[in-house]
């Protein structure tokens, strides 16, 4: 008998409905699984008929066939063990269902429990926007489905409560309260689902009143994040650069719904555990240097996402920036400049967002000592070839350069204690609504052009100090731009409607180097 | 261009083809053509264009080899390097064209602009290929600032200081364009608004290091210039830059050394002041620097020639320079005196800032370097402190490195007479409010 049934896959950070069609025939006893399953599909043969076995029904010794509709589509995962499981049971009659559109996901053990897959939250969000009223989830990521409205989410902890769910119509579990829309075009407010999450435990996360001295890294930190533009930290080794970008997470202020909703789909797609709400925390990534091109970007048989996409409305941390592999360095432009990252892949493409603030650290030569009458081995040229693995164009992408000095001991012990994270992480959260408040609802990192003349608000007076430091700078037109958007953070920190000389004057300050005048051109 | 006339391949059209000078330059373009040889050929021939003419006409390397003299000391003109002279004749067209493409002039011994100290030297380069003003080949007083590829800060410091008070007292400062001391001290007059002259170890095609093409080209728009005794697209080798070393010296009045490590080519240029007569000084350091071996290594080898540099001010007496009045007589600006008499120049330039940025300007021109010694003394916010930097930074008078920020230009109480360069492009961002 045939038995046909709805499920889900995941591809790259998107749900996409499938059929699970089990016809159980009789003839040599077999199980086949067709419709371009990958091994972690071929291996659900093994779980299924573990699974059943333990469960207290019988796989039937018959010729079990498998269809994966549509069979065009590569599947990958465990999200389809439990229909196909299911399947195998009313295609062999062992039970009737009772009437009714219902959608399963969820891996099975071999003990017959029913266990949470990763991106169970764009599948369940997927099979609602096929119209599915009903779908059956692992009972530990219930909470993880419920954030879909429009669908009654039933959770089940073992295959014998799933059959037992479908034979009777009786609701399982609790109905649904906690609801966010998954379109952008139509946001619902958020009413709240237990406590925000978040990715990084806050006790690890240092408070800026133990950054002793670095006022100039202090001060560029708190416009980067203000305006979330992207800030490399320059320094020798023990100024601080880890440790300043360290305190990130606990400046940042919490995410919109729209954001958190992004951020959690991500974290569930990646399949960073039990997810039991809506993640409020902006994620802070910090890959190692030895981070590989797919680990960066995504990609990978199933295209799983990458650090661009897991910091997605959060920051990336990349710590000795130039001991990076180049090709990973220069997979960062397309994600920098468009906030998304395109995957093509032999037969297969994936558009993942990527709307991170990058935060980077690099010390000034190889040895780190730059700068410093004592202990630099590093020859000019040395300096000069290390810092040109930044290439031109990612240089080109960076709003904020800070030279970190090393500072001298008198500075850092028995000076008063700096300001805490509290105080600055308040005005990052006042700067960031002024700039939510404006048209276009943007931070000023992806205001650019006209938009950004126009809630410059200049005045003559300003726009000659503008003039002047481009042609003084030789900055290009991007340069200009990228001044002037940090100068209306600077703004932004300041209260300030319009910005204002000192604020072209204070943002320049950090500009490109190479721009700077001819004294110091000598290298 | 080298035509064929009425009168035949050797006939006399040819002769009007090319110039002496830029028949120089197509000898200078072969390779191991040597001066000796040189010389010789162009005596033999009686000019180089005649030896030019020789080589294109036909048999031209038999030529070549016949009509140039030898004895018992001069071997006979080798064969293969009378026919690499043959092939540079041929393509003559193409030197000359590539010489005009990078704008260079060609400058003969005999020329009013050629340098008059190099004429008096031991083989003195038979043409320079210049870029920039020629004017800048010669000055009343020129001194030569050398040092290491490798400086320390304290080294770098002082080559800034010694370029801006060179700079200010009018001396035409040479050096050699390389990166290190020889690139500060040139970017260090250009900001002061002077002119520098840099002798290249290669030819201009080849500009080494290829990083200092800006450096190079803020020199020339500084009314300075960039001469080299070889042909465009010579490759500097390890040979060239020693070569090299004998024009800075010979070019100057003087040599200053900054820094030099114990076998640094900054040496090599000492040696070759004292050769050609001309004074030389070597800026002392500790005797545990690695940088200053070189520099104390010489003075203690040739007491009574080699002579130390004990402070800016007393160095620019002993040139006999003229601002040397314009600088207080006994302590330098440094960076660790936190109380010292500022110069008269610093007062000046100080007090030509607009009131917001004079606290700032004086608390650098004292020794402060971070952003936090500086919101410590002044009592600014961090953002006003940053601002004003870059106001101060845009009007050359603060430079920025690793962090640290440091006087530069007037604020270091050099007195420039000159505006500083690019100040046209600048309309607005004064000094003054």
């Amino acid at each position: 008998m045939l038995a046909s049934l709805l499920s889900a896959t995941l591809v790259g950070l998107e749900g996409r409905v499938i059929r699970v069609e089990v016809d159980v025939a009789p003839g040599l006893p077999g199980f086949t699984i067709v419709g371009l399953g990958d091994a972690s599909v071929r291996e659900a043969r093994e779980r299924v008929r573990g699974a059943i076995r333990n469960a207290g029904f019988v796989h039937p010794p018959r010729r079990i066939t498998v269809n994966l509709a549509p069979a065009d589509l590569p599947k990958s995962g465990s999200a389809g063990d439990l229909a196909i499981a299911i399947g195998i049971l009313v295609g062999s009659e062992q039970f009737t269902p009772a009437a009714g559109r219902v959608a399963l996901v969820g891996e099975l053990s071999l003990g017959g429990e029913v266990r949470r897959p990763p991106g169970l939250l764009p599948m369940v969000a997927a099979i609602a926007r096929r119209g599915v009223a009903r779908v059956i989830v692992p009972a530990d990521a219930a909470a993880e489905a419920r954030l879909v409205p429009g669908i009654e989410v039933v959770a089940a902890a073992t295959l014998g409560e799933v059959v037992a769910i479908l034979r009777s119509r009786r609701r399982a579990g609790p109905a649904t309260t906690a609801r966010v829309d998954l379109s952008v075009a139509a946001p619902a407010p958020f009413t709240g689902a237990g406590g925000p999450p978040s990715l990084v435990p806050i006790g690890e996360v240092p408070d800026l009143a133990e950054v002793h001295g670095q006022r100039e890294a202090r001060r560029a930190l708190e416009v980067a994040l203000a305006g979330g533009h992207a800030l490399l930290l320059v320094g020798p080794p023990g100024t601080g650069k880890t440790l300043l970008a360290r305190t990130i997470p606990g400046l940042l202020p919490d995410l919109g719904d729209e954001e958190a909703l992004a951020v959690t789909i991500v974290a569930s797609a990646a399949g960073d555990g039990r997810i039991d709400g809506l993640i409020r925390r902006p994620p802070f990534r910090a890959p190692h240097h030895t981070t590989s091109y797919a680990a960066m970007v995504g990609g990978g048989p199933h295209l799983t996402p990458g650090e661009v996409t897991r910091a997605d409305h959060g920051t990336l941390f990349l710590d000795e920036l130039a001991e990076f592999s180049r090709d990973v360095l220069e997979a960062l432009r397309q994600p920098l400049e468009d906030g998304r990252v395109d995957i093509v892949r032999a037969g297969r493409a994936a558009t993942m967002p990527a709307r991170f603030q990058l935060i980077a650290a690099m010390n000034p030569c190889p040895c780190g000592l730059a700068g410093f009458d004592i202990g630099c081995a590093c020859g000019e040229s040395v300096i000069d070839r290390y810092q040109r693995r930044i290439s031109g164009p990612l240089r080109d992408r960076i709003d904020l350069w800070v030279r970190m000095p090393r500072m001298p001991a008198h500075l850092l012990i028995g000076a008063p204690e700096p300001e805490g994270s509290a105080a600055v992480a308040a005005r990052i959260a006042e700067a960031r609504a002024r700039q939510l408040s404006r048209p276009g609802r943007q931070l000023n990192v992806r205001v650019a052009g006209r938009a950004l003349r126009r809630v410059s608000r200049l005045t003559p007076a300003t726009i000659a100090s503008l003039i002047a430091l481009a042609e003084g700078e030789r900055l290009s037109g991007r340069g200009a731009d990228r001044l002037l958007r940090v100068a209306r953070t600077i703004a932004d920190l300041d209260g300030a409607e319009a910005v204002a000389e000192a604020h072209l004057h204070e943002a320049a300050r950090w500009r490109l180097p190479g721009g700077r005048p001819i004294a110091a051109l000598a290298s | 261009m080298i035509g064929i006339g009425e009168a035949g391949p050797t006939g006399g059209a040819r002769a009007t083809g090319l110039e002496e000078r830029e028949a120089v330059a197509v000898l200078l373009s072969v390779q191991h053509l040597g001066p000796m040889t040189l010389a010789r050929l162009i005596a033999g021939c009686g000019s180089a264009a005649a030896v030019v003419e020789a080589a294109t006409a036909s048999g031209g390397a038999a030529r070549l080899v016949a009509c140039t003299p030898h004895d018992h000391v001069d071997r006979p003109l080798a064969v293969d390097l009378a026919s690499a002279i043959v092939d540079a004749a041929v393509r003559a067209g193409q030197l000359l064209d590539r010489t005009r493409a990078l704008g260079l002039a060609l400058v003969l011994p005999g020329d009013p602009s050629y340098p008059a100290r190099l004429r008096t030297i031991e083989l003195p380069p038979p043409l320079l290929f210049v870029r920039g003003d020629e004017a800048a080949l010669n000055a009343v007083h020129a001194v030569g600032v050398v040092g290491t590829r490798r400086p320390s800060d304290a080294g770098r410091r002082v080559a800034t200081r010694l370029g801006a008070a060179l700079a200010g007292a009018g001396a035409l400062v040479v050096s050699g364009l390389a990166v290190g001391i020889d690139g500060a001290t040139h970017a260090a007059v250009v900001a002061a608004g002077g002119r520098t002259l840099a002798f290249i170890g290669g030819g201009h095609g080849r500009l080494f290091p290829a990083a200092h093409d800006r450096l190079a080209d803020a020199i020339v728009a500084a009314g300075g210039a960039i001469a080299s005794e070889y042909a465009p697209d010579t490759e500097p080798t390890t040979g060239t830059f020693p070569r090299r070393n004998r024009l800075i010296s010979g070019a100057a009045d003087a040599v200053v050394v900054v820094e030099a490590g114990a076998r640094s080519g900054a040496l090599v240029t000492a040696s070759w002041a004292l050769e050609q007569g001309r004074e030389c000084f070597l800026v002392p350091g500790p005797i545990d620097a690695p940088m200053s071996a070189g520099c104390l290594g010489f003075l203690r080898d040739w007491p009574g020639a080699a002579r130390i540099v004990s402070g800016i001010p007393q160095l620019l007496d002993d040139l006999g320079l003229p601002a040397a009045a314009a600088l207080p007589a006994r302590r330098l600006p440094s960076p660790d005196a936190r109380s010292f008499v500022r110069p008269a120049g610093t007062l000046a330039a100080i007090a030509t800032l607009r009131p917001d940025d004079q606290p700032l300007a004086r608390a650098i021109a004292d020794g402060a370097a971070t952003v936090d010694e500086l919101v410590a003394v002044c009592g600014l916010p961090v953002g006003a402190v940053l601002g004003a930097l870059t106001r101060l930074e845009s009007a050359a008078l603060v430079t920025a490195r690793h962090g640290r920020y440091e006087a530069a230009g007037a604020l270091l109480g050099a007195a420039t007479t000159r505006r500083p360069p690019r100040a046209s492009a600048r309309p607005a961002l004064p000094p003054a409010a």
